[in-house]
């Protein structure tokens, strides 16, 4: 058979809107609420794709229950949520969405994918449980986890006398004691910036003053502790500390009194989906009495009022708790890590 | 030689082995053309715009000079030091007589091979700056109110690099210092010269080129290698252009023009340094007098060799014994910080690794996969490319041959943005799959495969597959009965030089794997990032041994193929 030029081209394109068309088609709407939702076809759908910010652990742990009830494949690409955002963002400009759903410990990503459209109304059946705030009124997006930024501090070095607040580790003899933690995507900067907003800018400058270690993770800023490489931890994430400090690994942490600043996870279903009953059916396992439950036994606070807290663990109510302007955030992100790069130094994503 | 080979391929416009050539070619093309191109229009915006903004903002925003001003301080330093393990351990090894000789060169192998990103973590171990196991034990015999030792700075940078690319200068000085002929010697030395006189107006100047040229090539690497680079330049709060170009794409919204811009100044620097690689690498040709049955003066050092002994031993312990000990002891460590006691021995770190954990036994089980699959394509593009190079007069060979080096001077980060640029966009099914790593692997490690085959094709005389041809044989028979039996060791060796350090790779991986296409890389480096560091260590030590008995294989497959000829020379 002769290939001409022309048939190559034509088939090619043909081809390349074939492709597209199905990719458009397969999109499909998609349950709106959990009534909607229909098991069979979730089946039949047979994988979930979501890309998450939460630790593998605890990720491999809600799932495993998930997928022996449903025989559903749960697929995850585990990252900072930065870089979590980041790849939705990459993906959606170039039309090849490989998520399901997302989660992210950032609302301020939760609400940039909202406005660049790709987030899907969902009504959860957990909507009811969350306080107004927690969730979107839209139903794009609703917050899966609360994270509070404590000071978690060796043992064997402070004793009975640990920094009781987040001033006093900016005092000279911190000098070279402090860690704190942030991803070289600028993942770390929202809990931070949030401290600067409630008690000012020169209790962060005389932390930064004290040329504090920096690590990509709570859990590596965990580990230095630990190892006693640096006294104190500055913003720690509180689940993180609860279980190091439940290990018997020489730490504590401490709730200072002028309060820590309280970071929401938020999950949502992407439109582009193409597994939207799969999807939706996880989401909502996600965000089951049963699936909080899971977070909660690793630490995690859940936003749900129904969900106790972490096992010898403040209830949240009990916390004086720095809230977060997502919407400043989202808006100012570019502006702040500039902030974070002159004050600290070295890598923000900016 | 070869003309009838390349009469027939110009003969059979539509013959078997043109069909094989070409689909090499467009194999070629796609895997390495096709995402540089990419790259390039990336940087001017493309397809959003038509832009010089991204160079703008690449050479105007404080924080790609200062990443492109610690690049260069870290090649400069990476350099220096490679210079001075490289050079002395060269010569100790090749021209004196200072015990373990052999020991030295091995462990000097082992320090290559050991993946850069697992000496960062051990040196973590090693050297944090107040609790890192040797700073504890300066501080404990020296009474230091600190650790004397700081890893998370640019010397710490410098120096987790430099003991792993000096292998480079290493093994071309030793090499070059091995073809000296002795009589070159005794002759200065017959007409008066001293000893040092000797060395430094005749061997110098003769391995002048080698070192030069090994060093320019442990600095071009040295630019490249993301896992160190992050791993403990981040900490340090210093930023290269590596781990710049990842932290503008993983960051959000992803600056995918930025990313390429400052690709582009990274190629431009690996490009400039091997062109000075290579310049004064030719110019070593007039320093190989010999070839065979070169006669090499050794020294006697008398009571000095123990002297040299115990400064080769310190470099190769810091380069090789120290790190892959420290990662082997954390692995079977129950508890990392707690002493060393039989009591916290346990083999529990390798179940979680190999097995429980998701994400590693995924990785390893893709890892094994990727560069089997990635070592194929290399080796099969490798080979026709080296086969029309060396066989055939096709025009425009030279151009294939130069396409198949490219890759050498793109850092596997830039070989990402390239290969994301390129297909992400696609209509097909290549984005977001186990595919898009083999492309960026196979394109990566094409070089490495075209070059070893290069040198067996070589080593098969032409009028082989002449002389089958000439009775009868079609091309693909004299291919199959000639050529593939004779080279297979070769292709097999081609096979292997890929296979170890895609099975390891890193830095275009972190940009290009997702969920369900983790790698034993990616694990090492995401579990890390968890604190899971006594998982890391059994996974680092599981990769080391890999990669350790695949070396080995190399080597002896290497010794089995030049021994007959070396016994027929």
């Amino acid at each position: 058979m002769r290939i001409t030029r022309r048939f190559t081209i034509i088939t090619a394109t043909a081809w390349s809107a074939n492709a597209a068309i199905a990719r458009a088609a397969g999109a499909e709407t998609g349950p709106e609420n959990t009534a909607q939702i229909d098991i069979a076809r979730a089946k039949a759908e047979g994988r979930v794709v979501i890309y998450t910010s939460l630790d593998t652990q605890l990720v491999d742990t809600i799932i495993a229950p998930f997928r022996e009830r449903y025989g559903i494949e749960v697929t995850y690409f585990r990252a900072g949520s930065a870089e979590v955002t980041g790849k939705v963002l990459a993906e959606a400009d170039a039309g090849r969405s490989q998520a399901d759903m997302v989660d992210a410990s950032d609302l301020a990503a939760l609400l940039l994918m909202k406005e660049r459209g790709l987030l899907r109304p969902f009504e959860s059946a957990a909507r009811a449980l969350l306080p107004a705030s927690q969730r979107d009124p839209d139903s794009t997006w609703i917050v899966d986890r609360l994270t509070q930024g404590v000071l978690q501090y060796n043992v064997a070095e402070f004793g009975a006398a640990p920094p009781q607040h987040w001033a006093d580790l900016g005092r000279a003899g911190m000098a070279g004691r402090v860690s704190f933690w942030s991803a070289s995507s600028g993942d770390g900067a929202p809990r931070i910036i949030t401290l600067a907003q409630h008690l000012g800018w020169d209790v962060v400058k005389s932390i930064a003053r004290t040329k504090p270690l920096r690590t990509v993770s709570p859990q590596t800023m965990a580990q230095i502790i630990e190892r006693r490489e640096r006294g104190v931890g500055l913003l720690q994430n509180d689940n993180v500390a609860w279980r190091s400090k439940l290990q018997g690994k020489g730490t504590d942490f401490l709730f200072p009194s002028e309060g820590v600043p309280s970071e929401f996870g938020a999950c949502g279903l992407l439109k582009t989906s193409t597994r939207p009953h799969a999807a939706a059916l996880f989401h909502e396992w996600w965000m089951s009495a049963e699936g909080q439950a899971v977070l909660s036994k690793g630490g995690k606070y859940s936003p749900r009022t129904d969900v106790a807290p972490p096992e010898n663990s403040l209830p949240i109510t009990k916390m004086k708790l720095l809230e977060q302007d997502y919407t400043t955030y989202k808006r100012d992100r570019a502006k702040i890590l500039d902030q974070m790069a002159d004050v600290f130094g070295g890598e923000w994503g900016n | 030689m070869g003309q009838l080979i390349a009469g027939s391929l110009r003969g059979q416009r539509f013959g078997p082995q043109n069909l094989v050539l070409g689909l090499a070619i467009l194999v070629l093309l796609v895997l390495v053309a096709y995402p540089m191109l990419w790259l390039i229009l990336g940087a001017f915006g493309v397809p959003q715009d038509l832009t010089l903004d991204n160079f703008q903002r690449a050479f105007t925003r404080a924080q790609n000079y200062s990443a492109l001003a610690n690049t260069l301080q870290l090649g400069f330093g990476t350099g220096l030091l490679s210079m001075a393990f490289g050079v002395s351990l060269a010569w100790a090894v090749a021209r004196s007589d200072m015990p373990g000789r052999q020991i030295i060169h091995l462990l000097v192998a082992l320090s290559y091979i050991t993946p850069p990103y697992l000496t960062a973590l051990a040196y973590i171990i090693l050297l944090g700056p107040d609790a890192g196991l040797i700073n504890r034990l300066l501080r404990d015999v020296f009474g230091f109110s600190l650790g004397p030792l700081n890893i998370f700075s640019m010397n710490g940078v410098i120096f987790v690099i430099s003991i792993h690319v000096f292998a480079f200068t290493y093994f071309l000085t030793h090499s070059a210092l091995k073809s000296i002929d002795a009589s070159l010697e005794e002759s200065a030395q017959m007409l008066g010269a001293r000893r040092w006189q000797t060395t430094l107006r005749i061997n110098l100047p003769l391995v002048a080129p080698a070192i030069t040229g090994g060093v320019l090539l442990s600095v071009i690497d040295s630019l490249a290698l993301f896992g160190p680079q992050a791993i403990i330049g981040m900490p340090a709060q210093i930023v290269f252009l590596p781990t710049r170009i990842y932290a503008t794409i993983s960051s959000y919204p992803p600056r995918w023009g930025e990313a390429s811009a400052l690709s582009l100044v990274l190629v431009a620097m690996t490009v400039i340094g091997l062109g000075l690689q290579r310049f004064f690498l030719e110019r070593r040709s007039y320093v190989t007098i010999g070839g065979k049955g070169v006669r090499s003066q050794t020294i006697r050092l008398g009571g000095w060799r123990w002297a040299l002994l115990a400064v080769c031993a310190l470099v190769v312990a810091m380069s090789a014994a120290a790190p892959i000990g420290v990662l082997t002891l954390t692995a079977f460590s129950k508890d990392w910080i707690a002493p060393l006691s039989l009591s916290n021995l346990t083999l529990a770190h390798f179940g979680t690794a190999l097995f429980s954990d998701q994400v590693a036994a995924r990785g390893i089980y893709n890892s094994f996969r990727l560069a089997a699959g990635a070592a194929f394509v290399a080796m099969a593009v490798g080979a026709s490319i080296a086969y029309l190079d060396l066989r055939t007069n096709l025009r425009g060979r030279n151009v294939l041959d130069y396409l198949a080096m490219l890759p050498l001077g793109l850092p596997g980060t830039v070989m990402a943005v390239g290969v994301l640029l390129a297909f992400i966009r696609l209509p097909i099914g290549v984005y977001g799959t186990i595919w898009i790593l083999l492309i960026a692997y196979s394109a990566r490690f094409i070089p490495l495969a075209t070059r070893s085959v290069s040198a067996t094709l070589r080593q098969i005389d032409a009028s082989l597959e002449e002389a089958g041809r000439i009775t009868g044989s079609s091309w693909l028979q004299s291919m199959r009965r000639i050529v593939v039996p004779m080279a297979r060791p070769g292709l097999l060796v081609a096979f292997l030089l890929v296979f170890i350090p895609a099975f390891s790779e890193l830095s275009a991986t972190i940009l290009l794997y997702t969920g369900g296409t983790e790698t034993i890389a990616i694990a090492i480096y995401r579990l890390n990032d968890l604190g899971q560091i006594e998982v890391v260590c059994a996974l680092a030590v599981f990769t080391i041994a890999v990669v350790l008995a695949l070396s080995a294989m190399v080597h002896f497959l290497s010794r089995d193929r030049t021994a007959p000829s070396e016994g027929v020379g």
